[in-house]
């Protein structure tokens, strides 16, 4: 009894799926299009960013249209932080919801996670946030990057530091996981390059609430420069606490991420005026020169209340990509979609130009901030410059 | 002298953290001791601490120096009912059935957490952060962190005291040395086991209330706590209160020296290692097998 009635609604459900007939990616609810991200965990600051900027994304682009003349629909799954979970939002979001391209994930860790996955299954992953140039190693034809890697990210903070006041010696201080250490392979290599001195790398585990004795560690070694590469809840541990062990170097720089969040400047969610001084990498800010960056910035401040990071319009620009690369390639098909990914050249987005080299990667320009008076500042490369940066960064005792 | 100094502060720091370890060791312990349930829901139940605290900060704006006192009270409750509704109804010693329990409870209670505050994590600031006490040039301490561990020592001895001195502290020892004989001798099982459970969570539940100060809250916060609290137990010696109260400061002051000397990666890496080694040369563990 019980065999023939799942027999029956298995013969059922077979029926209904042939006479919608729909195809990769559609549903009568219209054109669906995959996103992971770190809605809980460790890391849900960035990925409610995310959120954040793919919302703003999907009212523009559903606006316009949608895609194929359909509006676009996100099916997110949430990684919970974890790597495991990003790949089987992979399997989840190709096999159950049959999407073509992939919008994720959020960290570093995850989007190494799931390259793989999307290769053998052959669906395009386009990255909005992931900076550990690993990411981008394997060679996969599917894989293509919107935002900056680390190895951008000490070039660009090497080439500041030459240009102003030129520290002899630099140590590195990482969380231990993959965004964590390509950052400070990346900052090693070409620290050693530029003839500076690498006196001290520190891995520490992130969500520890105790970095002191690291600090202790980084402070006997007493280099001219520090480079972090932290997420949030970290990176406004270890500031609080390099006051408290008088951790005084020169500059305080940083591959980004939590030392670039909105929240971190701040008191209430982040290291509050113990953010101030700091340096760090951005791929964008609300001030950037680009048309409809201010936009941007308002639309996200009506609909959070707060001013957005640079994480948030990776998430946007991704989808813009996304959809106005389904639109050329006219079809959902995952390998149109990825050849036409090739080809796209969108000169004048809020996030820059865009346009992916031979390995998928968008060449993305990299600014250096500065936390001065609770604000992120551009304080280099000269020509986008909006302050003087504050060198060296006064003492714990003189502030 | 410099590394003379840089020991000193990392020691001095090990025992501020060690302390916290102490206290939710302890009531792990208890736990341990008086019902032999291994508690896989001790850091979940630190995490609703903390969450206990901040909710009453940001309700009342009460300190959560004193919020604390609140949340362990709330916690105390909560331990005796789990007991009362849950456990109690467990067939003795079937272990498999306690740690399905326990892991069900504290996946429960994280989800619950995260259903009503959000994924999104949260610290408060107290102005007293940035503070900072200077003992002669070369020692600084933080001073929420020394305030935690006042009161973390107040605290952790008045639990000692209660579980030696009390008659329903000498009842939880009397069924940790033989839970068949004591119920002969009068005493009433269920409501000092009840007690035990409360008592332990509590403890957990203040460690979080005195973390919170110096640390943030997110749901999952608690779960690291759980495996620091394994550690703890079996270097005390099974179910000892005493020697989890030691291990927990040693934990901390090993902590802080192997973070200072081969880097802060290793630190967990050495907590386990330490973990093998008790288990597997000296199961009774390194203070002896003396239980509660």
């Amino acid at each position: 009894m019980n065999r023939s009635v799942s027999l029956v609604a298995a013969v059922f459900l077979a029926c209904l799926s042939g006479l919608f007939g729909c195809g990769k990616g559609e549903s009568p609810q219209g054109f669906h299009i995959g996103v992971i991200t770190s809605l809980t965990g460790s890391t849900a600051a960035f990925g409610q960013a995310h959120k954040n900027g793919y919302t703003i994304a999907l009212a523009e682009v559903n606006a316009k249209g949608g895609v194929l003349g359909k509006p676009v629909v996100l099916d997110y799954y949430d990684d919970q932080s974890k790597p495991d979970q990003a790949v089987q939002g992979v399997s989840k979001l190709v096999d159950q919801n049959h999407v073509s391209i992939i919008l994720g994930a959020y960290s570093s860790e995850n989007t190494r996670a799931i390259v793989p996955v999307v290769t053998q299954k052959q669906v395009v992953l386009l990255m909005p946030t992931a900076t550990a140039d690993n990411v981008m190693e394997t060679g996969s034809p599917w894989a293509f990057r919107i935002c900056a890697g680390s190895g951008a990210y000490a070039t660009a903070t090497l080439d500041f530091l030459q240009h102003n006041g030129a520290p002899k010696t630099i140590a590195v201080v990482y969380e231990n996981t993959n965004f964590g250490q390509s950052n400070e392979k990346s900052m090693v290599d070409a620290a050693k390059a530029a003839g500076l001195d690498v006196v001290d790398t520190e891995a520490y585990q992130a969500s520890s609430p105790d970095y002191k004795a690291l600090l202790q560690r980084v402070k006997s070694k007493n280099p001219e420069a520090i480079y972090f590469a932290s997420y949030l809840l970290d990176a406004s541990t270890l500031m609080r606490q390099a006051e408290q062990v008088g951790l005084n170097p020169k500059y305080y720089t940083s591959a980004g991420t939590g030392f670039a969040a909105a929240e971190f400047a701040t008191f209430d969610k982040g290291a509050g005026k113990n953010a101030e001084y700091t340096f760090s990498v951005s791929q964008w800010l609300p001030t950037a020169k680009w048309n409809g960056s201010k936009e941007f910035d308002e639309q996200f401040f009506k609909n959070t209340g707060a001013h957005p990071a640079y994480h948030a319009m990776e998430a946007y620009a991704s989808l813009i990509t996304a959809a106005a690369v389904i639109n050329q390639a006219k079809s959902a098909d995952s390998t149109a979609i990825r050849d036409a990914l090739r080809q796209i050249n969108l000169p004048d987005t809020p996030f820059g130009p865009v346009k992916f080299d031979s390995k998928g990667q968008n060449q993305h320009p990299v600014l250096i901030t500065q936390v001065l008076g609770g604000q992120y500042k551009v304080v280099w490369p000269p020509d986008a410059a909006e302050a003087k940066p504050v060198i060296p960064a006064p003492p714990w005792n003189k502030r | 002298m410099d590394a003379f100094f840089s020991a000193l502060q990392a020691i001095l720091n090990g025992l501020l953290t060690g302390a916290l370890y102490a206290l939710i060791g302890m009531g792990m312990a208890l736990i341990f001791g008086v019902m032999r349930i291994v508690n896989f829901a001790h850091g979940t139940f630190l995490m609703l601490g903390m969450y206990a605290t901040y909710f009453i900060f940001v309700k009342t704006g009460l300190n959560p120096y004193f919020g604390f006192i609140l949340a362990s009270g709330f916690l105390f409750c909560l331990g005796y009912l789990v007991y009362r509704v849950l456990l109690r109804h467990m067939p003795v010693q079937s272990d498999f059935m306690q740690i399905l329990l326990t892991l069900g409870l504290a996946l429960i209670f994280t989800d619950a957490i995260q259903l009503t505050f959000g994924a999104d994590y949260h610290q408060i600031n107290l102005p007293l952060l940035a503070k900072n006490v200077h003992l002669g040039s070369h020692i600084s301490l933080n001073a929420p962190w020394l305030v935690s561990f006042a009161l973390a020592v107040v605290l952790g001895s008045g639990m000692y005291w209660f579980v030696m001195h009390t008659m329903i502290g000498r009842a939880a020892r009397a069924i940790a040395q033989n839970p068949y004989a004591s119920p002969l001798v009068g005493i009433n099982v269920h409501r000092v086991q009840a007690v035990s459970f409360g008592l332990g969570v509590a403890g957990a539940g203040i460690a979080g209330g005195l973390l919170l100060p110096v640390f943030y809250i997110y749901p999952t916060v608690g779960d690291q706590f759980t495996l620091k609290a394994f550690v703890i137990v079996v270097l005390g010696g099974m179910g000892s209160i005493q020697g989890a109260a030691v291990a927990g400061l040693v934990l901390g002051v090993v902590e802080n020296l192997t973070s200072l000397y081969w880097g802060n990666e290793w630190a967990l890496a050495v907590d386990f290692v330490i973990f093998l080694l008790v288990l597997s040369l000296r199961p009774s563990g390194i203070f002896g097998s003396q239980r509660v």
